[in-house]
């Protein structure tokens, strides 16, 4: 974008330092409605954000006309004069980067024939469990260009292909989920659309569950809910040290069963969110937050560290170009001791409903547990009703018996199923 | 071959001011510009979103959402209906006339009243959106109007004896300034999370309970709202399809989503351009109408368009506004008495559906013990879960103190601003989860 050096031209007269954040983004993707393709759609998507700064304060706005930048800058300007000074060290310098792309498919192209492939392949796989029928669908891909510069002469920037797809099914009363995602397109939509239908078929018609202690087998979609819910805020260290986090304090301390860890891997090819450099054009790196069940450290921004004497970990991350950036985490792995977390009986938990509803703070929770089954030798065993099951995440942490082998990218994570003892449930 | 195609533009400003333990940490505004395009084909839709959008290429982009129609095969209709647009209520305290200044110091002074004795943190955030809306269609209809929300939310933290509990208060308003009349929400959120120090975890099972009316209304849009909406009964994958004029609550219970209200929800005219109206989902106890959009009501029937609502440049989905249980003739002190021994639950952390299997959860900030009609000891972390179908008819008293509350509810990856509420309810056998033990 030409505009981008006349901005940080214009706003290096007016600030110490600036930094702008633009991104492009093409897309293309269709909606099942039941049985057939609703809806055809693209987006054409752009935005442009802009942060000043200037003797510990910072400014920021954003809007999507880059004609109007002048405007977007006088308003930053006019933030950064009304926001409180902080500790600020600046904005990064450039350094050498490796430019092999990480989150790249050079043959993704948001094609309307590749959408329409991917929803026909979900139906195929569906139809393996001819008693659930498909209630809605979806398919996208994109392709999206971001680049992060600043009055230092950084400029870096990236593209990335996006592809994913999902789908619901139901039989009576009795529903199914399932999606994938991926940089690449080597997703496989007849696996989809068969395990959506396969949850659907199976919960059908389950018992209820005798209130009391159980072990359970979470999913990595119920792990990564929780997860999201409580225990990533408590490692943002904007969280940590603005009192709002359970683990503020101890580090070095055993939080989590010792064979336990979870770290950020931003170079991991192909990871969510991988990545070479953040959102404010700090490069990345491996980050340990939880090792062998210690806890190792948080995630900061160069705001943050700044503020409180730490370094910034390059977790700076963008829902968008609007705002701010916020600390956040790129591909977030967790590790843990391998075994057939099915083998013995077990409550396995699909999904949960109400996960956002934990307190984020103590980390308590109390949510309904979504086609729950009963699980033994590997295999699911029968369907049981819907429960209630009461617990805490951080406590949970600690109640581990073993994760699965198989892992699979949920959001910003990297999950197994996550096997655990002693849980509460009401039938 | 164009069947119908509509443009709806939205461009505007937000502010955003965000105190966190008494440090002024942002306080910007900027500014957005999206549209959608949906065109009808020989079959379905084809939708373009766009961003930064120009006139001069409006038919650049109906001949591309065409193109995309191409993919469809599903035979969509559109259902006439009325047009109309309701004048936007005018503001009795305009928050653009105040500068950001102005704000940030009334924003501090709620933040600095959440600080207090055992508080570790307080924070404050207030946001303000401003947004011109246009729309045509192939059918003639044009309109713009400007509508304004604001509002704020206030956190408290405490601690003590290795305990961390949280007090959180929120106001909203559309075209009007509750920032103006805050203070006594940050008292409010500070006082929450002092006494929740003291308070024991729930523990779980069936019993009565009696929700305040900020969890009642959240509990009519979770247990009710979303399985009333047409494109999820057109999907099959609504419990309440098919089932109108059943009966599936008590007597007097009367249900109704109503975007026409000047409430938090409020739509002047819905997103195709369509006169909002007061749908009454529930009515007397049984099952009376359905929310819909043009199309949903050319598919299934039974309920009155008028509820598509869409985010900036996004499609438009049916949703709920104002949503809210009607007052009965009972009262808080009949509630409790009638409660006996169960847990009175207050104010909502938000809630879930899965309104094909017909099952809700959601979560209370805290609650207090009912001992003997009596409410007595407070408890933290309480939930409520049931089953769409059931519940209804578990409710007993229905009290007549009615008030909404401002929330957002989230759907298909599109939020949007909505009101909740409802009088104070008891409700017979509910299933409560707590991670209290005995």
């Amino acid at each position: 974008m030409d505009e981008i050096d006349a901005i940080l031209r214009a706003a290096s007269g007016r600030a110490e330092e600036a930094e702008v954040f633009f991104s492009t983004s093409e897309s293309i993707g269709a909606e099942l409605s039941r049985d057939r393709v609703r809806v055809g759609q693209a987006g054409h998507a752009m935005g442009l954000g802009i942060r000043v700064f200037a003797q510990g304060r910072v400014g920021a706005s954003s809007t999507n006309d880059p004609g109007r930048w002048e405007a977007c800058l006088d308003a930053a300007l006019a933030a950064m004069r009304l926001a409180d000074p902080q500790p600020w060290e600046g904005l990064p310098m450039p350094v050498a980067l490796p430019g092999t792309p990480l989150a790249l498919d050079p043959s993704l192209s948001p094609a309307p024939a590749t959408v329409a492939g991917l929803l026909a392949s979900m139906q195929e796989g569906a139809a393996s469990h001819p008693e659930a029928v498909v209630t809605a669908g979806s398919a996208g891909l994109s392709r999206s260009h971001v680049v992060v510069a600043n009055t230092h002469g950084l400029r870096y920037e990236e593209t990335e292909t996006h592809a994913s797809c999902s789908i619901e099914a139901i039989a009576g009363t009795s529903t199914g989920y399932e999606f994938a995602s991926s940089h690449a397109l080597d997703l496989d939509p007849r696996w989809v659309g068969e395990q959506a239908a396969f949850f659907a078929a199976f919960g059908a018609g389950g018992e209820p569950l005798p209130s009391g202690t159980h072990d359970l087998v979470l999913s990595p979609l119920a792990l990564a809910s929780l997860f999201e819910a409580v225990l990533l805020p408590a490692l943002v260290g904007r969280n940590v040290h603005a009192g709002r986090s359970r683990l503020a304090g101890r580090i070095g301390e055993r939080v989590a069963d010792a064979r336990l860890s979870l770290f950020d891997d931003p170079h991991r090819p192909m990871g969510p969110g991988a990545t070479w450099f953040d959102a404010e054009g700090v490069p990345t790196r491996r980050l340990d937050l939880i090792r062998d069940g210690v806890l190792e450290g948080f995630a900061y921004d160069l705001r943050t560290a700044y503020r409180y004497g730490a370094a910034s970990t390059g977790s700076a991350v963008r829902g968008g170009y609007g705002g701010a950036p916020s600390i956040g985490f790129h591909t977030l792995v967790l590790e843990g001791p391998v075994s057939e977390v099915m083998a013995k009986p077990a409550v396995y938990v699909r999904s949960i409903v109400g996960a956002h509803t934990a307190n984020p703070i103590s980390g308590d929770f109390s949510v309904e547990v979504s086609n729950p089954c009963m699980v033994e030798g590997g295999a699911f065993v029968a369907p049981v009703r819907t429960a209630m099951w009461g617990g805490n995440v951080f406590d949970l942490l600690d109640a581990i018996e073993g994760v699965s082998a198989e892992t699979r990218v949920v959001g910003e994570m990297v999950l197994p199923a996550l096997r655990v003892s002693g849980q509460h449930l009401v039938g | 071959m164009v069947r119908y195609w509509d443009l709806r533009h939205v461009a505007g400003e937000t502010t955003t001011i965000d105190i966190d333990n008494g440090v002024i940490e942002s306080a910007s505004t900027s500014f957005f510009d999206r549209a959608v395009i949906r065109v009808l084909g020989p079959s379905g839709w084809g939708v373009v979103s766009v961003d930064n959008y120009r006139a001069l290429d409006l038919d650049r982009f109906i001949a591309e959402a065409l193109a995309l129609a191409g993919l469809t095969g599903e035979p969509v209709e559109l259902a006439d209906a009325p047009h109309r647009v309701l004048p936007v209520p005018v503001p009795s305290d305009d928050p653009r006339q105040y500068e950001l200044e102005e704000k940030t110091r009334l924003l501090a002074g709620i933040e600095a009243a959440a600080r207090g004795e055992s508080v570790r943190n307080t924070r404050a955030v207030y946001s303000e959106r401003y947004e011109t809306v246009r729309f045509a269609s192939s059918e003639g209809v044009e309109y713009a109007y400007e509508l304004g929300r604001s509002g704020f939310n206030v956190m408290a933290v405490a601690e003590g004896d290795g305990v961390v509990q949280m007090g959180y208060e929120r106001l909203h308003a559309v075209n009007g300034f509750p920032l103006r009349t805050g203070v006594p929400c940050g008292e409010k959120a500070r006082e929450t999370a002092v006494a929740l120090l003291g308070a024991k975890a729930a523990k779980g099972g069936r019993m009565r309970v009696v929700l305040d009316p900020e969890l009642a209304g959240v509990f009519a849009h979770e247990a009710v709202g979303h399985a009333a909406e047409g494109d999820l009964v057109r999907e099959g994958n609504s419990v309440l399809a098919g089932r109108i004029g059943e009966r599936i609550g008590v007597a007097g219970l009367t249900i109704v989503d109503d975007p026409s209200l000047p409430g938090f929800g409020f739509d002047p005219v819905d997103a195709e351009g369509v006169a909002t109206v007061r749908t009454e989902v529930v009515r007397d106890g049984v099952i009376n109408a359905l929310l819909h959009t043009r199309e949903t009501l050319a598919a299934v029937g039974n309920g009155l368009a008028g509820h598509a609502r869409g985010m900036p440049g996004e499609v438009p989905l049916v949703r709920m506004s104002n949503t809210f249980v009607e007052n009965g003739d009972s009262s808080l002190d009949e509630c409790l008495a009638e409660c006996r021994d169960g847990i009175l639950l207050i104010g909502s952390r938000g809630g879930q559906v899965d309104p094909g299997r017909g099952v809700f959860q959601f979560n209370a900030e805290y609650g207090y013990l009912v001992e003997g009609g009596e409410p007595g000891g407070m408890v933290r972390d309480v939930s409520l879960s049931g089953e769409i179908l059931g519940t209804l008819h578990e409710i007993a008293l229905i009290a007549d103190d009615r008030r909404m509350h401002q929330g957002y509810c989230g759907k298909g990856g599109q939020s949007v601003p909505v009101g909740d509420g409802a009088p104070h309810l008891l409700l017979e056998n509910a299933v409560v989860g707590g991670s209290g033990r005995d």
